[in-house]
């Protein structure tokens, strides 16, 4: 027999090192001096998370007309890939800067910090971050933001809250949007409404039609704006 | 969803420190991950795989541990396991922020989080 091949032990010695390293403290860092730097120049950040196509962009149409006379907008928008989002907020006069995520489902604290330096914060009071349409990963990311609004909307059925309750967990206000649609679709937005409330008390709900803009006057007074 | 970025994140991680220590090779990464990460521990396996490929990584084996949520109530002091809700309309128990022993609001105190805890390394 003729050994053609000696498989030989790695020289070296195995050592087993504690690291206790915790993945998520990168974002939750940059997150905080997001934070800080957004008090610091006096610019109220506003998280705009939710399913696709709930509304998000609708909503924060409606809300930056309404209050484009009162504060200087500016708006991120978290893309996969498109600016059709940031193209048609921009319609609106305000300053739009698009994030394009690339293959990742959600915005993270670094790519808003990025975004933050391309924006004038002296002349921005009032700044909305709408997030990618999910309703899981966001709840892990935050960005730095003062308040955190989920949009849902009753085309995606009746359990859109109870299968994702982690994400109204950390929310101010759930808005419960096409409000036009519940007949049709036979939700009842009570329940909807019932499901945010056993989640958690603290949040608050409002019912949204983004089309023509009624109920978005009481998403404002849920911000305090 | 979101295992790949996490992932990577871990690769890099341990690279970072297998390239600080000089080491051979990695043969072994203990992962801890809290339930409320919602990372699916099959994807983050096959993540793993693709992106320790042709790494001093490759061929190391990747241990995951799943750890509990947990919440504290701050009226009671209660501190544990979420309340659920079990609407008969549900496949899955819904958790709740409600204190299950008083009419408080609990504040979640583990299981949003992924550790990476020790690494078997060749030096
Ligand atoms: N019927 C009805 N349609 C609405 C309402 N609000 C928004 N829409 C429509 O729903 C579609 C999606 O709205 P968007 O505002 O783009 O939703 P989005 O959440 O920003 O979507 P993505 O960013 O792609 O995830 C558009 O065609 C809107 O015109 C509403 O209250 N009622
Ligand atoms: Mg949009
Ligand atoms: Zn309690």
């Amino acid at each position: 027999m003729k050994i053609n091949d000696v498989v030989k032990a790695e020289e070296g010695e195995i050592f087993d090192i504690e690291l206790d390293e915790n993945i998520l403290k990168a974002n939750a860092e940059l997150a905080q001096q997001n934070r800080e730097l957004l008090r610091k120049q006096g610019v109220k950040a506003i998280d705009v998370m939710g399913s696709i196509g709930a509304g998000k962009t609708s909503l924060i149409e409606k809300m930056v007309q309404k209050l484009k006379t009162h504060y200087r907008i500016a708006v991120f928008k978290g893309d996969l890939t498109t600016t059709i989002d940031a193209e048609i907020i921009g319609k609106h006069g305000v300053n739009v800067v698009a994030i394009n995520t690339g293959k990742e489902c959600h915005l993270d604290a670094n790519l808003v910090q990025k975004a933050l330096r391309r924006l004038d914060l002296e002349a921005t009071d009032l700044l909305f971050i709408e997030n990618v349409g999910n309703l899981i990963c966001p709840a892990e990311f935050p960005l730095g933001s003062e308040k955190r609004i989920v949009v849902i909307s009753v085309t995606e059925g009746p359990y859109m809250v109870v299968k994702h309750p982690f994400i109204f967990m950390d929310a101010d206000v759930a808005v419960i949007n096409k409000i036009d649609l519940a007949e049709a679709m036979g939700v009842d937005i009570a329940k909807l409404q019932n499901d945010v409330k056993k989640i958690n008390p603290k949040t608050k709900t409002v019912t949204t039609n983004c089309r023509t803009g009624k109920g978005v006057d009481q998403v404002i007074a849920a911000l305090n704006l | 969803m979101h295992e790949g970025s996490i992932t990577s994140q871990i690769v890099e991680n341990v690279l970072r420190e297998a390239e600080k220590r000089k080491a051979k090779r990695v043969l072994e990464v203990h992962l801890e991950i809290g339930k409320l990460m919602f990372l699916n521990p099959e994807q983050v396996h096959f993540w793993y795989q693709m992106l320790t490929k042709n790494t001093i990584l490759e061929g190391s084996q990747l241990l995951i541990e799943e750890k509990p949520g947990t919440v504290k109530c701050p009226k009671c002091g209660y501190e544990g396991d979420f309340q659920y809700v079990d609407d008969p309309a549900l496949h899955m128990p819904m958790p709740t922020l409600n204190c299950p022993k008083c009419d408080g609001t609990v504040k979640i105190v583990s299981g949003k989080d992924c550790f990476i805890k020790t690494v078997k390394m060749l030096i």
